[in-house]
């Protein structure tokens, strides 16, 4: 049999491959183990001098879900690596597309199950524009308000993972205690503590009840507070510090260059927030900072995770303003229950904790979308993780690669 | 929508829009030929009128009969989003050439795109597979891929199609096939 020639396969004799002679153990079996598509991969796949693979995942824990990635590495030290997506693959986008636009709120939810009112938000806003909907002012407040508390739900649970996966356990215990608090008072307005499926298109589902608010106010009542502690539990520990500081740095060509967005192009010092660059819901109407980090090189780990503390303080004085400016009136947009819009194009982005989070659809006259593209920001950002760890260390890898807070759910789709 | 930004783009790229801008709401729409692709993007990226330098998203998208590819850009310098449209790609062989010289960010989405439509971004350095296994011929998310209870193939055509049950296809291809007015 004559196979094409493969970069790491070197059959030890001609007569039967099966028999490895002395010193070819270990270069026989190739990886991975069908022809390369790309050169890229037939580079990355062929072993240097001194180096060797190492596989991470797809059960890693520090990889925030089933994600595999393959180092290359040297020593201690990674020179390339490869990440392998694919294990959550679902096909949101043709189940969406086989999905009347009321379904498809409730099929993406669960892309970024830790934000998830923001992955109903997008496609919301885009089938609004679809049918030239005028949301009621109310419900525009509703939608910021709960999604600025998901907003701080989901910086906390980042900052128990940053530490998580830095080898520190007890911050995620805190981190949970405010994400509880947080999901119980959504719970208790949508009846969901995780995928709310609560955003319809020309408002929500719902007014805002007693529950809801007696569990907001009491928890505003003290969240800055609380915030504080968790940061103290962090920002001081000095290991923590020493292991975030320099490593992963990202400048700000790069970031511009690599399509980032959100916190992580924030850190390295481009204030882009499509709250502020896109305006869109009341976010006009708000006061709130854009908060920026990083030096004129650019920001490292500790920036990306120094700025979604800040960001944290700005999204309870949003929900403060939410919570004091709230106008009366109905939740509801006048809507047909069969939802048409004419033939178009519509594209819709919100500042979803992760970066920018967009959807674009085509309609062609039906009830299903004609054509549903999703776009995640952690897929974008999971580029960068090859680029950043070059030349550091192992342990490292889960360091930037938490920096960057990605979400596989997302990621795969 | 930003008038401005039609004039400006009228002026800059005459040549090479395929058709009118389009404004609708907060997005400004352009069309040009994939062999002009690049040179449009360079000039939206870097002339100092323009600066699209934030590539929000890229798309691949099937009309029915033939393929395109969609960019959503930022700019300061307008409100609006611009959706660029490189249209006109041939099912059975559609290249267009790869943005990644401008945005190496694209890299991954463009894979995407060739992955679900089988798109071919020619100077993309490491075009394979992204979500669906190595071997996998198909690309899902084509018109002529049909999920096996897929309602649009049934005689509703989409319409409704909760309440209508599952029924094998009659009639031609044309019939089946949903298109879009590209």
């Amino acid at each position: 049999m004559t196979a094409p020639a493969q970069p790491n396969q070197q059959h030890a004799s001609e007569d039967d491959p099966r028999i490895m002679l002395d010193g070819q153990i270990g270069q026989y079996e190739q990886v991975p183990p069908y022809p390369p598509r790309t050169e890229r991969e037939a580079e990355f796949y062929t072993l240097g001098d001194g180096e060797m693979f190492l596989n991470m995942g797809p059960q890693h824990p520090s990889t925030h879900g089933v994600l595999r990635v393959v180092l290359k590495i040297s020593g201690e030290n990674v020179v390339d690596l490869d990440p392998v997506l694919g294990y959550l693959h679902r096909g949101v986008e043709k189940l969406c597309e086989n999905s009347d636009y009321h379904h498809i709120i409730s099929q993406i939810d669960p892309l970024e199950y830790v934000s998830s009112l923001f992955m109903e938000w997008a496609p919301v806003m885009s089938f609004e524009k679809l049918m030239d909907v005028q949301v009621p002012r109310r419900a525009e407040y509703i939608r910021v308000l709960t999604g600025e508390l998901l907003r701080i739900s989901s910086h906390a649970l980042f900052q128990g993972w940053m530490a998580l996966d830095l080898g520190g356990l007890t911050p995620i215990l805190y981190s949970f205690i405010e994400r509880d608090e947080i999901v119980e008072a959504l719970a208790a307005l949508t009846g969901q503590r995780m995928l709310f499926n609560y955003f319809r298109v020309g408002g929500v589902n719902g007014d805002l009840n007693h529950e809801f608010m007696s569990r907001v106010g009491d928890w505003m009542s003290r969240a800055l507070v609380q915030h504080e502690a968790n940061i103290g539990l962090l920002n001081e520990n000095e290991i923590f510090v020493r292991r975030m500081r320099g490593i992963g740095k990202l400048d700000r060509d790069t970031a511009l260059r690599m399509g980032v967005t959100g916190p992580n192009i924030r850190a390295a010092g481009i204030p882009f927030d499509v709250r502020r660059a896109h305006p869109y819901s009341v976010y006009p109407e708000l006061e709130f900072n854009v908060p920026v980090r990083g030096t004129k090189d650019g920001g490292d780990s500790l920036d990306r995770y120094l700025l979604r503390l800040d960001e944290v303080r700005e999204s309870i004085r949003i929900i403060d303003q939410c919570l004091h400016n709230m106008p009366d009136g109905p939740v509801m947009a006048r809507l047909p229950r069969l939802m048409r819009p004419r033939p178009g194009r519509a594209w819709a982005a919100v500042e979803s904790p992760r970066g920018l989070f967009g959807t674009y659809v085509i309609s062609d006259g039906t009830d299903q979308p004609f054509r549903f593209r999703i776009h995640d920001p952690s897929f974008v950002h999971l580029q960068l993780v090859g680029m950043l760890m070059k030349d550091n260390l192992i342990a490292d890898t889960m360091a930037v690669m938490a920096s960057l807070d990605p979400v596989m759910g997302g990621i795969d789709k | 929508m930003d008038r401005t930004l039609k004039t400006r783009l009228e002026a800059k790229l005459a040549d090479r829009l395929t058709g009118p801008v389009r404004q609708r709401q907060d997005q400004t729409e352009i069309r040009v030929k994939p062999a002009d692709l690049i040179e449009t993007m360079r000039v939206l990226h870097d002339d100092p009128e323009l600066e699209f330098v934030i590539l929000a998203d890229m798309a691949g998208v099937d009309t029915g009969d033939t393929l395109q590819a969609v960019y959503h850009l930022w700019s300061n310098k307008t409100p609006d989003w611009l959706r660029i449209i490189a249209e006109g790609l041939p099912r059975e062989d559609p290249r267009v050439p790869s943005i990644t010289g401008l945005w190496p960010g694209a890299e991954w989405s463009e894979r995407e795109a060739y992955d679900m439509f089988g798109i071919i971004f020619e100077g993309n350095r490491d075009l394979r597979r992204v979500y669906m296994p190595p071997d996998y011929t198909s690309f899902p998310l084509r018109k002529d891929f049909h999920l096996p209870d897929d309602s649009a193939r049934g005689p509703g055509g989409g319409v409704r199609h909760v309440e209508q049950p599952y029924a094998p296809v009659q009639g031609t291809e044309q019939s089946i096939r949903r298109t879009v007015k590209a």
